[in-house]
């Protein structure tokens, strides 16, 4: 069982998927450990919970099991279960809004009175400010420490364009920790 | 790849506000918690993967064998809108909207109502409508789709049904009525030529023809509130052979689809073809833009609306009926053609001349 599991790390996502297609559930294990980091990090950074994440990132799972079939490019397993997580965290957020009344975001001159020396609480809202597509980036790299290869591969991106994306985040964070009153 | 501008001074700071411990997947857990799935890992997907896939052919089967859609001029812009939709898995870049959720997301809707609008004009006159016996060719439109029953679309021309297509997918028969003239035309699709299509275009090769042409990525928009993400797709010589020309001479189009970044899903298909003189352009040069909405999805459309029964009061469109829409000179292309022996055509402009048959 220990072997079956080594010769398995070393095997592609996409000769993962046609095993788990042929009733292989280790396969499709496989696959489970291998992207779950990277499900939840994506999930936490729509959802900013860590345990919805990880509900969310559980149910991706389920979803891509049951839609496996239906992906054409077993290769390209990475970056379909990410799309199928972004749609399942957000509808949880969706979900989530619906029940509740919104996370009150303090803004202007408020939070300058309040948090205008928390270091900690300036820096989660520059990075509750950020587009989801770079806050997304920063937590795959944070969350984890994913390598850029690793960010790469899960996004069907090259390492430049990672490189490029996290640079960016992190000028929109300075900025705004900046606009906020935080020196270095 | 490091750079001076990269501010390595918060790494520290974001590791500390977003690191987390994440446990390791339990599979076996998992598998407790979701037996149906962890079921079908464990028998195969030996029948729902056969019905993945003969459900994708079956949505192509309903477009391609339609002789409506095929034979339209709308035929490149579903045919565009097909191979984004229900195409292999595929997500180019990583912006808002990933193609490949949008497939899945279409792939789940059983029924749809499209709402949009066609406009046939001629090309160079100042975008003048085309006048078509007497009725301007701007035709308001609902679609009804249903994977299970068909494919039913309803053009009004100043708010009156001016043509119905209704495409029944058990029955594998189209019926068109013109109530305007009380008219109907039924056949059955044509498995011959449907096959060729079939064969030439299949979902697997879809998407590479697609991709054989540019296609440019819009950006960001607001439609109706919802905000979206567009997608230009320019003209695909694949695609503009895929009939004869003499039937669906398609010189050049653009598809424009717009994906709703929320859901996932497309709000609004635009395309804009010129065709050539051919027999679906009843043999003019015309310039077609059509816009659909996507209004409704996975609601109850009743059986019935597929019904593919013409109504009592209305009689069969015949070739003679057909000809008298027909400009002499395009008639004239029909012979030269062969699809008309040129003695019958002037048979029936000697006919012609005794009187006009008026609309009933």
């Amino acid at each position: 069982m220990r072997d079956d599991i080594g010769s398995m790390k070393d095997l592609e996502d996409r000769n993962l998927v046609q095993r788990a297609l042929k009733a292989d559930p280790a396969s499709f294990g496989e696959l489970c450990r291998r992207y779950y980091p990277s499900l939840v990090a994506v999930a936490d950074s729509i959802l900013l919970d860590h345990h919805l994440a990880e509900d969310a990132a559980q149910e991706t799972l389920a979803a891509a099991c049951r839609q496996l079939p239906k992906l054409r490019k077993p290769e390209q397993f990475g970056p379909w279960v990410v799309a199928i997580c972004r749609n399942i965290a957000r509808d949880m957020l969706r979900e989530r809004q619906r029940q509740r009344k919104p996370v009150k975001i303090c803004q202007g001159d408020q939070c300058d009175s309040e948090q205008a020396d928390d270091h900690k609480a300036i820096l989660a809202e520059a990075v509750q400010k950020l587009p989801g597509h770079l806050r997304e980036i920063v937590f795959l790299r944070f969350y984890n420490e994913m390598s850029y290869r690793q960010i790469a591969k899960v996004l069907d991106a090259t390492e430049q364009a990672i490189d490029g994306r996290l640079r960016r985040a992190k000028k929109k964070i300075a900025i705004y920790m900046k606009t906020k009153g935080f020196r270095r | 790849m490091k750079h001076d501008n990269d501010n390595r001074w918060l790494d520290p700071m974001l590791e500390r506000h977003i690191r987390r411990e994440i446990e390791p997947f339990d599979f076996e857990k998992w598998a407790e918690t979701h037996p149906d799935e962890a079921r079908l890992l464990r028998n195969g997907y030996k029948d729902s993967d056969q019905n993945a896939k003969t459900k994708t052919y079956e949505i192509w089967r309903f477009i391609m064998e339609s002789k409506v859609t095929r034979y339209s001029a709308a035929a490149a812009i579903i045919l565009a809108m097909t191979f984004v939709l229900f195409g292999p898995s595929w997500a180019p870049g990583n912006g808002s909207v990933v193609l490949a959720n949008v497939q899945q997301k279409v792939a789940e809707i059983d029924t749809m109502i499209i709402r949009g609008q066609k406009i046939f004009k001629h090309p160079g006159k100042d975008g003048e409508v085309f006048n078509f016996d007497g009725t301007k060719c701007v035709f308001d439109l609902v679609k009804y789709m249903s994977k299970e029953h068909g494919f039913v679309e309803e053009g009004y021309a100043d708010g009156n049904l001016f043509y119905r297509i209704t495409f029944n997918l058990s029955k594998k028969q189209t019926l068109i009525i013109f109530p305007p003239y009380k008219k109907y035309l039924t056949f059955p699709s044509m498995e011959s030529v449907a096959t060729i299509i079939e064969n030439f275009t299949t979902p697997n090769g879809a998407i590479d023809l697609l991709l054989e042409g540019d296609y440019k990525k819009l950006g960001k928009d607001k439609i109706d509130g919802v905000e979206v993400e567009g997608f230009e797709f320019q003209a695909v010589e694949s695609i503009k052979k895929i009939l004869p020309k003499t039937v669906l001479d398609i010189q050049d189009y653009t598809g424009k689809i717009w994906i709703g970044i929320e859901d996932q899903l497309p709000v609004r298909v635009e395309g804009d073809l010129c065709i050539g003189k051919s027999f679906m352009s009843m043999f003019n040069d015309l310039n077609l833009r059509e816009v659909n909405v996507l209004d409704k999805v996975n609601i109850e459309i009743d059986k019935d609306t597929f019904d593919i029964e013409p109504p009592d009061s209305y009689t069969e469109v015949t070739l003679s009926d057909i000809l008298q829409m027909i400009p002499v000179e395009a008639k004239a292309g029909l012979a030269g053609l062969g699809i008309l022996p040129v003695g019958f055509i002037a048979w029936k402009k000697r006919r012609k001349k005794k009187g006009t048959v008026a609309k009933q």
